[in-house]
């Protein structure tokens, strides 16, 4: 020990302390796990472009629609009731009015048929859920793209739908409930698009799109 | 108008010009442009893609008002291109100098880098009084606070109105309204007129054809500065200048 140098005096921390310590420790790492999780959920759904967190059923909608019944067993094309899709730039959810067409007649009994009819009489609308929705600077043309698949490649308007939005009309038997919720299968982020238009010599200009 | 690639270009003349702002408000409605309060014109923010200057010539009461409609210039040598750090504005194919709203952090760069001042930026969060929220075109971005925005020559009719040739198997139309962009349909003197180019024939490469000759009425909007602006101006006509005899 030179002159000068000093010790530090150990400092032993009592038992009550000790108690503390390691109950602030233990919510420290716990704190800080959660944190961890969370971010790692957050993270790989935003790359994914999946709902957060298991929840990739699709929302609940205000009426059970099965689209199975309707394109499965009735053989309806997409374009019968979303009559936009090869028109104009939105695809178009059916009005209680298109609905009325067929189940006017057909359907007495059901719930949803009910709920749709007194909607109908109301002359109110249907408060579907949006499953599949591009940000607000993006300005996404459905006649285009299906007018490109059906007339250059001739795919089949209903096999164009598929590929962005998954096999609609059997989405119920994917999830084994009864409900049918359409749920979102790509991630519709900008990659996906450009992907696509890349491999289809599609314009990839930015002012495709955004504008 | 067959040729594949377009360059988009605009004529506008002046002597036409009668001050009247209707493609002020026109432009202000179709792209989705935040009311202007007085407060904002104070400040030198208000949002205008285009805007009519007004000069006083003379003195009273022989005082001339003068009118200038500018809109973004769309310059084969743009100043703002460059200077983009995120590279959220440049220049398409088609001749436009596009600002890409998703890709823009706001730096100013391009404001600053503008002779025109025809950039504009988004200092607040934009506001619509509720009655006319159903009236914003659902084809164009509203543009968030933060972000830089200018005149796109209406991007969104051109994208409609090549989309609706495409689809019908027609060629694009010369002066097609569907096309104009909406200054250009509003101008009651017809004095701005929207073309292409690089077709021949259009009515802009007729004028320009005409007036870029010997005593043609065609200049370039701060030309000198090399900028090679796509939208050439016609000067006004003075009757009462010297050397005018009147038509």
């Amino acid at each position: 020990m030179l002159p000068g140098d000093f010790e530090f005096k150990r400092l032993k921390p009592s038992k009550k302390q000790m108690v503390l310590l390691s109950i602030a420790g233990f919510f420290g790492l716990l704190v800080f796990s959660g944190i961890v999780i969370v971010l790692t959920f957050v993270l790989t759904a935003w790359m994914n472009g999946q709902p957060i967190i298991f929840a990739n059923e699709g929302p609940e909608q205000p009426i059970v629609f099965p689209h199975k019944k309707h394109v499965e067993e009735l053989g309806m094309d997409c374009t019968f009731c979303h009559r936009g899709v090869d028109k104009e730039a939105a695809a178009h959810v059916p009005t209680t009015g298109l609905c009325m067409t067929c189940h006017s007649a057909v359907g007495d009994g059901l719930d949803g048929i009910t709920k749709m009819r007194s909607l109908y009489e109301d002359d109110r609308s249907i408060h579907w859920i949006r499953v599949h929705r591009v940000p607000d600077h993006v300005h996404f043309v459905h006649e285009a793209h299906i007018r490109y698949f059906s007339e250059k490649e001739g795919v089949e308007a209903s096999a164009v739908c598929s590929k962005c939005h998954g096999d609609v009309a059997n989405m119920e038997e994917v999830h084994g409930t009864e409900d049918g919720r359409v749920k979102q299968v790509e991630p519709l982020k900008m990659g996906h698009c450009v992907d696509c238009h890349k491999q289809h010599n599609a314009p990839t200009d930015c002012a495709t799109c955004h504008y | 108008m067959a040729q594949e690639s377009h360059k988009w270009g605009m004529v506008i003349d002046i002597d036409r010009c009668t001050g009247c702002n209707a493609c002020v408000i026109a432009c202000q409605s179709e792209n989705n442009i935040p009311i202007n309060l007085e407060a904002h014109f104070n400040q030198r923010r208000a949002i205008q893609w285009i805007r009519i200057e007004r000069y006083w010539e003379g003195e009273f009461p022989n005082v001339k008002a003068r009118f200038i409609p500018i809109i973004c210039q769309h310059c084969g040598n743009a100043p703002c291109e460059p200077v983009c750090p995120v590279y959220a504005t440049y220049h398409n194919n088609e001749g436009l100098n596009v600002q890409v709203y998703n890709r823009c952090v706001g730096t100013r760069f391009c404001a600053n880098g503008c002779p025109y001042h025809v950039r504009f930026f988004n200092f607040w969060e934009p506001e619509w009084p509720e009655s006319l929220k159903n009236q914003l075109n659902p084809d164009v971005t509203v543009r968030s606070r933060g972000i830089m925005e200018k005149c796109t020559f209406c991007v969104q009719r051109i994208r409609r109105a090549t989309r609706l040739a495409d689809r019908d198997s027609v060629e694009l139309e010369d002066g097609d309204r569907a096309l104009n962009p909406a200054c250009v349909n509003s101008c009651a003197t017809n004095g701005l007129i929207f073309g292409d180019w690089n077709d021949p024939d259009s009515q802009i490469n007729q004028i320009k054809n005409k007036e870029m000759q010997e005593g043609g009425r065609a200049f370039g909007l701060l030309e000198n500065l090399g900028t090679s602006p796509n939208v050439i101006y016609l000067k006004q006509v003075d009757e009462s200048a010297e050397g005018h005899h009147g038509h």
